[in-house]
């Protein structure tokens, strides 16, 4: 291996990482939301996500158009299943102690995860054209780009901005920080922190479905797909701290670049003839290093890196 | 002798208790002598590996009250202790169980150590995580047979004891039973002891339990090693009756979870509780799945009538079937 390929695999990698970790910013942001909010941990973001990729899908298959019209119904679906489950489910577990409300997410995420499994049944399934699927083009020498995650990453960064804008400039979105600041004085000051709560849950459901549209462009979908997300969200969401917005945004680039750390080390060992651990094979420890990472930041930087909440 | 005596003393129950728990005592002594189908035989099997389980589960996650989700990791040590050993070296049973038990609980003290530096939800995510890591590291492990587990070969000298290889289940059965009753007899010397009473104090107050000179970093450590040789020790049992161990059953996210709500269904910090939770989630798991799970076009409903069960429990009940029945019970009493 030349050091010219070489160059070209980190930049690759890196490339990909960085596009990748937009999504998974996104994809973080629903969790950090309703974290920040009420202090819940939803385990059943990996399955909201998983309903968004079907809706993107789903709008493909059916009625045949590009899965991108899918975005828009994908919102409001996952909208209104976050306030759905907030009423129905999370405003019961909120009374409970903390390892009920654990069990209860943890349910509604075997409950989806196997309802998917019923509706949709178990084999993968992925989008095969549209406008963006299978288009890429050439980032100078060597580096294909292709468009599909190009276009989720950009459609990522305006969903961030579209949340950013809504949390600090609009009297809902100051409502909900509010609440997240201090829920008791926020009722004290009219807020109906109940209705607030509602809001995350159904905001977070949105941001995380479109994250699942975006996502189907590339990545086939079938119902276990959502622990690995759930995964790479918590620790996206670790990584950022807990209840932080811009957090979530720079730690999906960095969780990003992480996944596609070991292929680049590989890369180099392959380069340099040196082969430390198992010389081409640490990538298929990819999501060990996400874990690992969580577990790493949870011990040693508990309030991640922009965090205010622990 | 103090500690014998302690163990055996269940006297703070009343006595309606004692009595229905001397009854299935006795139905599960003599339950292989009863008709039974060999699947009836298999879910009472798995009824008291999941007890066992839910008992050492119990120790950390219901009197110490830190939801732990990563016990199956130390099922796989335990498992995985047995099968290398009995493949390669021959070892019987009944040596590699301690040797197993003693690997697991080193491991949990490397892990406890830095994990119960974190509380509530970050203690139950990072538990998560540092399992799911191991089970990608059994995975590509070459020596433990990497994703494809490890097959323990049938020996020679078939019924032995030693190797804990037979061909009916019920002695496999009566080895799991007595592991249940030293489990049982464990947990009330357990809760009686100073440990226990300090991991409650932990989990009401943990400030207040410091104050009162209690180590809580340390006593949820031990707990938590004494809950890891339990899970261990029902792990070598799981790879001599399974023959077949891979790390997705004995590792999987699944299973620890799994563990945990057996005794959070039943109720988490009480005796009786995983066993009861046991009692009703492994029966139901199995049974449900034999009657939907074969039906074509009807796979994951066994699941999702499970997964509404526990929505339900923690939405409603979160304390659980005994924290149901105590509640009946104050109830009349008032």
């Amino acid at each position: 291996m030349t050091a010219e390929t070489l160059l070209v695999q980190v930049l690759k990698a890196l490339v990909s990482g960085l596009t990748m970790g937009m999504v998974f910013g996104l994809v973080a942001l629903g969790l950090t939301i309703i974290f920040g909010v009420m202090d819940i941990v939803n385990f059943a973001h990996g399955e909201f996500l998983m309903i968004g990729m079907y809706c993107g899908l789903l709008t493909y298959s059916n009625l045949g158009v590009d899965p991108l019209v899918g975005l828009p119904i994908s919102a409001v679906v996952g909208f209104v299943l976050g306030i759905g489950c907030y009423y129905g489910l999370v405003q019961f577990l909120l009374r409970g102690p903390m390892i009920a409300q654990l069990f209860g997410t943890f349910g509604l995420m075997l409950f989806l995860r196997n309802l998917a499994l019923l509706i949709m049944g178990a084999d993968p399934r992925g989008v095969h054209h549209g406008i963006l699927v299978g288009k890429s083009f050439v980032l100078g020498a060597g580096i294909v780009m292709e468009l599909t995650k190009l276009v989720a990453g950009i459609f990522s960064l305006l969903a961030f901005a579209a949340v950013w804008w809504l949390m600090n400039r609009t009297r809902v979105g100051l409502a909900l920080t509010a609440t997240a600041l201090d829920g008791q004085a926020a009722r004290y000051m009219g807020i109906p922190t109940e209705k607030m709560n509602a809001f995350a849950w159904g905001l977070g459901g949105t941001t995380v479905a479109v994250a699942g549209a975006l996502l189907v462009n590339f990545w086939p979908v079938d119902p276990n797909v959502g622990l690995l997300f759930t995964m790479i969200a918590f620790t996206t969401v670790a990584l950022g701290g807990f209840g932080s917005i811009p957090g979530a945004a720079f730690a999906g680039l960095i969780v990003g670049v992480l996944i596609n750390l070991p292929p680049i080390w590989d890369a180099l060992s392959a380069f340099s003839q040196w082969s430390v651990v198992s010389g081409g094979e640490l990538h298929q420890f990819k999501y060990s290093f996400v874990y690992l990472a969580f577990f790493l930041i949870m011990v040693f930087r508990p309030r991640g890196l922009f965090g205010w909440k622990y | 002798m103090e500690v014998l005596k302690r163990a055996f003393d269940f006297s703070d129950f009343p006595r309606t208790d004692l009595c229905v728990a001397g009854t299935v005592a006795l139905f599960l002594l003599v339950f292989p002598l009863l008709p039974h189908s060999s699947f009836a035989m298999a879910t009472m099997i798995q009824f008291l590996m999941f007890s066992v389980y839910g008992m050492g589960w119990n120790t950390i996650g219901g009197y110490g009250g830190q939801v732990d989700l990563g016990k199956a990791q130390y099922v796989g040590i335990g498992a995985y202790t047995t099968a290398v050993m009995m493949i390669r070296w021959q070892v019987p049973f009944w040596v590699s169980l301690p040797i197993g038990m003693a690997l697991a609980v080193g491991w949990s003290f490397i892990l406890g150590y830095p994990l119960f530096r974190l509380r509530g939800h970050y203690f139950a995510i990072a538990t998560i995580a540092v399992s799911l890591v191991l089970k990608d590291l059994f995975e590509a492990w070459s020596f433990v047979g990497a994703a494809r587990g490890l097959k323990i070969p049938l020996r020679a000298d078939m019924p032995s004891f030693l190797y804990l290889q037979f061909r009916e289940d019920y002695y496999y059965y009566y080895v799991i039973l007595g592991f249940f009753f030293v489990g049982l007899f464990y947990i009330n010397w357990f809760r009686q002891s100073r440990i226990g009473y300090q991991l409650r104090c932990i989990k009401d107050n943990e400030e207040v339990a410091k104050s009162l000179g209690i180590d809580a970093h340390w006593a949820k450590i031990k707990a938590y090693a004494v809950a890891t040789a339990f899970v261990a020790a029902v792990g070598s049992f799981h790879a001599c009756y399974n023959f077949n161990i891979e790390p997705e059953d004995t590792m999987s996210l699944d299973l620890s979870v799994l563990i945990a709500l057996m005794a959070m269904l039943g109720g988490a910090g009480s005796l009786w509780g995983p066993i009861i939770g046991a009692a009703v989630l492994v029966p139901m798991k199995n049974y449900l799945g034999a009657w939907f799970g074969a039906k074509a076009g009807l796979v994951g409903i066994d699941l999702i009538i499970y997964s509404a069960i526990i929505m339900g429990i923690a939405a409603f009940e979160p304390r659980g079937i005994w924290g149901l029945i105590t509640r009946l019970r104050e109830s009349r009493r008032s």
